[in-house]
C-alpha cells in the first residue's frame, strides 16, 4: 500500500504527540527547574495533549486509512537519501497510543509517589525526555532516525535508572543498562550499515516491500540478525539479560515505564515493525524464535525464587518479552504485538501496584510486605491480583488471550518441542505470580502494632492527593488489564487493514493452557496459600537449583568474570601502563628535562656581568670577522 | 697609511685597551677608568672623521662635547653607586657583590 502524505490536520497533531514532551523536558529542564509546582503543570499537560492527540489518532482516523507518511530530507549523499519525520501505520498509531497512555499515566501516579524528592522537578524533565524519545522512535519512517532515538530511549532509562545516584547501587545499575544494551547496539548499527550500504535507502516502507527481492538471501539474514542483537540488548534477551532486573533500583514508576511500554519495549516493536523484512528469512526468525523461547525459560526460572517483589516482576518482564518473540518468531505478527499491547498494561499496572507497597512499607520484600500488612491496602491488592491474573493467563483477564494467541501461532509450528515450551513457560509464569500474591495476601505472622504505626505515620504524611494520584491510575489500568483481551479480533482486523489473514484457534489449546495455568496456581496454593502451608517453594529442597535459579544461572558471574579478565586483565592493564609510561612519563621527563635544563643554563649566570659582557664582545668580534671576511 | 688610519688605529688601541680593562679589572674604580678609555677612544674616531672627512667640522665637535658631558655624567654617578656600596659591603670588589639579596 503506497504511503500518502498527511492532511495538515494529522501532521499537526502527530508533530504534537512527537515534539510536546520534548519542549516540556527544555521547558523544565532549562526554565522552571527550581519552581516545582510549574514544572509539575507543564509536563502533565504537555502528556495529556500529546495523550488526547495519541487517542485520536488511533481512533480517530479510520482502521484501514492508508499509512501516511511525512519526510524531511535530512541528509542526503550521493546514493543514500536520509529523512527525518514520521510513519503513521496501525502497528505505530497502536504503539504511540500505548506510550502516550503509559507515560501520563507514570506521571500521575509519579505526583504522589515522587512527592518531597528534592529532585522532582529534574525527574518530569527526564520523563518528558523518556516520552520524546519513544515516541519519536515509534513513529520513524526510517532506521537511522529509530536509531538515533533508540539510543535516546536508552540515555533517558540510563538517566532515571540512576536517577537517585547518590545511592552507589542505583548508579551501578544505570550504568550497567547503559553498557550493556549499547553492546547489543553495536550489531544493530552494523546491520543497519549493511543495509545502507546494499540498498541506499533506510526507509521502514521499502524496507519491509522490497529488500527480500533486492538483496540475497544470506544478505537478509545477516542484517536481520544483526538488527536483531539490538534488540537483544534493547529487550533484555538472553545472553544480554542481566541488567534488567538490575534497573529496578530506579524510582518505581521508572520500571514500570520502562518495562511496559518504553525501553525493553523498543525491541520487540522493531522486530514487528521490520515484520516483513523478517519474514522474508526463515533462518533470521528462528534466531527470534530460539533466543525468544532459550530467554522465556531461564527468566521464569529465575522468577521463581526472587523474593524482592519488583525483581519478580523484572523476571516476568523478560519472559514475556520472551514471549512476544517467540510468537513473533513463530510467524504470527499479532500474536507478538497483542502480547505486547496487553503486557503494557498488566505490567505497569503490576509495578504501580508494587510501588504503592513500597512506598508504604519502604521495603522491597515480599515477606517483610506481608508481615506488615501489604493486604489492608485495599486498592493496590485488589488492582494487583487483576494484573498478577492477567500476567499469569487466567481466564477474563487480557493476558489469557494474548497469550493463547501466541500459543496458536506455535501450535502451528511443525517442531512441538516450541509448543511445549511455551506451555511450560505458561505454568512457571503462574506458579511465580500466584507464590508472590499468596504471600502478599496471607502472611504467616499477624503485623506487630509498632509497624502499624510506623505504616500510619507514613500515611499520614502523604495527602489524600498523593493518595488519589497512586490509586487512580491503577484503577485504570485494572480496567484496561480486565478489558483489552476481549478486543483481540479488533486488533487483528486494526494491525492488518482490515484484511487479516486466517488465524487459527485451536479449541484444544485453551483448555490445556488453562490446565497448566491451574496447575501452576495450585502448586503456589499448596505451597504458599493454604493455611498450613509452609511458605517455601518446592525449590528449596534442591539447594543446588534453588542456588542456580537466585544467582540467575550464574550469568552475572560470568559476565563480572570477563570483564575481570578482559577489561581489567587486558585493556585496562595496557592502558595503565599507557598512562604510567606515555602520558606520566612523557610529563615526568618534560619536567625533569626542564630542570636539568635549567641547571646547565644556571652555570651562565654567575652573578658577575663581565662574563656575560665578555660573550657579547666575543660574539660581536665574530660577527666582525664574518663579515670582514666575506666582503 | 694616511693620518686618518693612524687616528682611527690609535682610537681602536685605546678601545681595545678599555675593553679589556673593563673585562679582567675587578675592581670597580678600575672599571670606571676603562670605560672612560672606551668613550674616549669614541670621541677620538668623532674627532677623525670629523676633520678629515666631514663637509661641516661642527658636528663632530658636537658629539664629542655631548660625549664628555655624559662621561662626567655618568663619573659623579658611578662613583655614588661605588660609595654607596662600598658602605654596604665594605668593599668595592665586585666578586664579593654577586648576591643578588644584600
Amino acid at each position: 500500500m503506497n504511503p500518502a502524505a498527511p492532511s495538515d490536520f494529522v501532521l499537526w497533531l502527530t508533530l504534537a504527540v512527537m515534539w510536546l514532551p520534548f519542549i516540556s523536558f527544555l521547558v523544565i529542564f532549562f526554565i522552571t527547574r527550581t519552581r516545582l509546582a510549574l514544572s509539575l503543570a507543564v509536563s502533565v499537560s504537555c502528556a495529556s495533549i500529546s495523550l488526547l492527540a495519541a487517542w485520536y489518532l488511533l481512533l480517530g482516523l479510520p482502521a484501514t486509512h492508508p499509512p501516511v507518511e511525512f519526510k524531511l530530507l535530512w541528509m542526503a549523499g550521493a546514493e543514500a537519501r536520509i529523512s527525518y519525520g514520521f510513519l503513521l501505520d496501525p502497528l505505530s498509531r497502536l504503539m504511540l497510543c500505548i506510550v502516550a497512555s503509559i507515560s501520563f499515566l507514570v506521571q500521575v501516579y509519579s505526583l504522589g509517589y515522587m512527592a518531597g524528592d528534592e529532585g522532582m522537578a529534574k525527574y518530569y524533565s527526564f520523563l518528558s525526555l523518556f516520552a520524546w524519545s519513544m515516541i519519536s522512535l515509534v513513529v520513524a519512517p526510517g532506521l537511522l532516525q529509530l536509531y538515533v532515538f533508540w539510543e535516546l530511549v536508552g540515555l533517558s532509562s540510563y538517566l532515571l535508572i540512576g536517577f537517585w545516584h547518590h545511592k552507589f547501587s542505583a548508579s551501578e545499575a544505570g550504568k550497567k543498562a547503559f553498557v550493556m544494551t549499547r553492546l547489543g547496539d553495536l550489531g544493530f548499527f552494523l546491520g543497519i550499515i549493511v543495509l545502507l550500504l546494499h540498498l541506499g535507502d533506510l526507509s521502514i516502507l521499502k524496507l519491509n516491500a522490497q529488500a527480500a527481492a533486492q538483496l540475497s538471501a544470506g544478505l537478509v539474514t545477516a542484517s536481520a540478525v544483526l538488527i536483531f542483537m539490538g534488540v537483544v540488548g534493547k529487550s533484555a534477551q538472553f545472553p544480554l539479560l542481566t541488567w534488567l532486573p538490575d534497573a529496578m533500583e530506579g524510582p518505581t514508576p521508572v520500571s514500570a515505564l520502562l518495562h511496559s511500554a518504553t525501553m525493553v519495549a523498543a525491541g520487540v516493536y522493531l522486530v514487528s515493525r521490520l515484520f516483513p523484512f523478517y519474514a522474508a528469512s526463515p533462518d533470521a526468525l528462528a534466531v527470534v524464535l530460539a533466543i525468544g523461547t532459550i530467554t522465556m525459560l531461564l527468566s521464569s526460572t529465575m522468577a521463581m525464587v526472587a523474593r524482592d517483589i519488583k525483581q519478580v516482576w523484572a523476571f516476568s518482564t523478560v519472559s514475556q518479552l520472551g514471549f512476544m518473540l517467540m510468537g513473533l518468531g513463530a510467524g504470527s505478527y499479532f500474536a507478538g504485538v497483542f502480547h505486547l499491547t496487553t503486557h503494557a498494561s498488566f505490567k505497569a499496572l503490576l509495578f504501580l501496584c508494587s510501588g504503592v507497597f513500597i512506598h508504604h512499607f519502604g521495603s522491597n520484600d515480599m515477606y517483610e510486605i506481608a508481615k506488615n500488612g501489604g493486604r489492608r491496602l485495599k486498592v493496590p491488592m485488589i488492582t494487583i491480583t487483576i494484573a498478577g491474573a492477567a500476567l499469569a493467563g487466567v481466564f477474563p483477564a487480557a493476558g489469557f488471550f494474548s497469550k493463547e494467541s501466541i500459543m496458536g501461532a506455535l501450535a502451528e509450528l511443525p517442531n512441538p518441542g516450541w509448543l511445549a515450551a511455551g506451555l511450560a513457560g505458561a505454568a512457571m509464569t503462574a506458579y511465580y505470580t500466584f507464590r508472590l500474591l499468596f504471600i502478599v495476601w496471607f502472611p504467616r505472622k499477624i503485623e506487630t502494632p509498632q509497624h502499624q504505626e510506623n505504616g500510619h505515620g507514613d500515611h499520614a504524611a502523604h495527602s489524600s492527593f498523593g493518595y488519589w494520584a497512586m490509586g487512580v491510575p491503577l484503577i485504570i489500568l485494572a480496567g484496561f488489564a480486565l478489558v483489552l483481551g476481549f478486543f483481540g479480533d479488533w486488533l487483528l482486523n486494526f494491525i492488518h487493514w482490515g484484511r487479516p489473514p486466517e488465524f487459527f484457534h485451536h479449541v484444544w489449546l485453551a483448555p490445556v493452557s488453562l490446565l497448566l495455568v491451574g496447575c501452576g496456581i495450585g502448586l503456589a496454593w499448596l505451597e504458599f496459600g493454604r493455611r498450613k502451608a509452609a511458605q517455601a517453594g518446592f525449590l528449596s529442597r534442591l539447594p543446588r537449583v534453588e542456588a542456580l535459579f537466585a544467582n540467575r544461572w550464574y550469568m552475572d558471574a560470568f559476565y563480572r568474570r570477563m570483564v575481570d579478565y578482559v577489561v581489567y586483565g587486558f585493556f585496562s592493564r595496557l592502558f595503565t601502563l599507557n598512562d604510567r609510561r606515555v602520558v606520566d612519563g612523557g610529563v615526568d621527563g618534560v619536567c625533569r628535562a626542564t630542570v636539568g635544563g635549567g641547571w646547565l643554563l644556571s652555570f651562565l649566570q654567575s652573578g658577575l656581568l663581565q662574563y656575560n659582557l665578555f660573550t657579547m664582545v666575543l660574539i660581536i668580534a665574530l660577527v666582525g670577522l664574518y663579515f670582514l671576511v666575506m666582503h | 697609511m694616511n693620518s686618518l688610519t693612524v687616528y682611527l688605529f690609535v682610537a681602536l688601541l685605546i678601545f681595545c685597551i678599555g675593553m679589556f680593562g673593563l673585562l679582567q679589572r675587578r675592581s670597580l674604580i678600575g672599571m670606571i677608568i676603562s670605560i672612560e678609555l672606551m668613550l674616549n677612544a669614541a670621541a677620538i674616531n668623532f674627532m677623525a672623521f670629523n676633520r678629515f672627512l666631514a663637509p661641516d667640522p661642527s658636528v663632530g665637535q658636537i658629539m664629542v662635547l655631548f660625549i664628555m658631558g655624559i662621561a662626567a655624567a655618568e663619573a659623579a654617578i658611578a662613583l655614588s653607586l661605588i660609595l654607596a656600596l662600598f658602605r654596604k659591603l665594605r668593599s668595592i670588589n665586585i666578586e664579593h657583590a654577586r648576591d643578588l639579596k644584600g
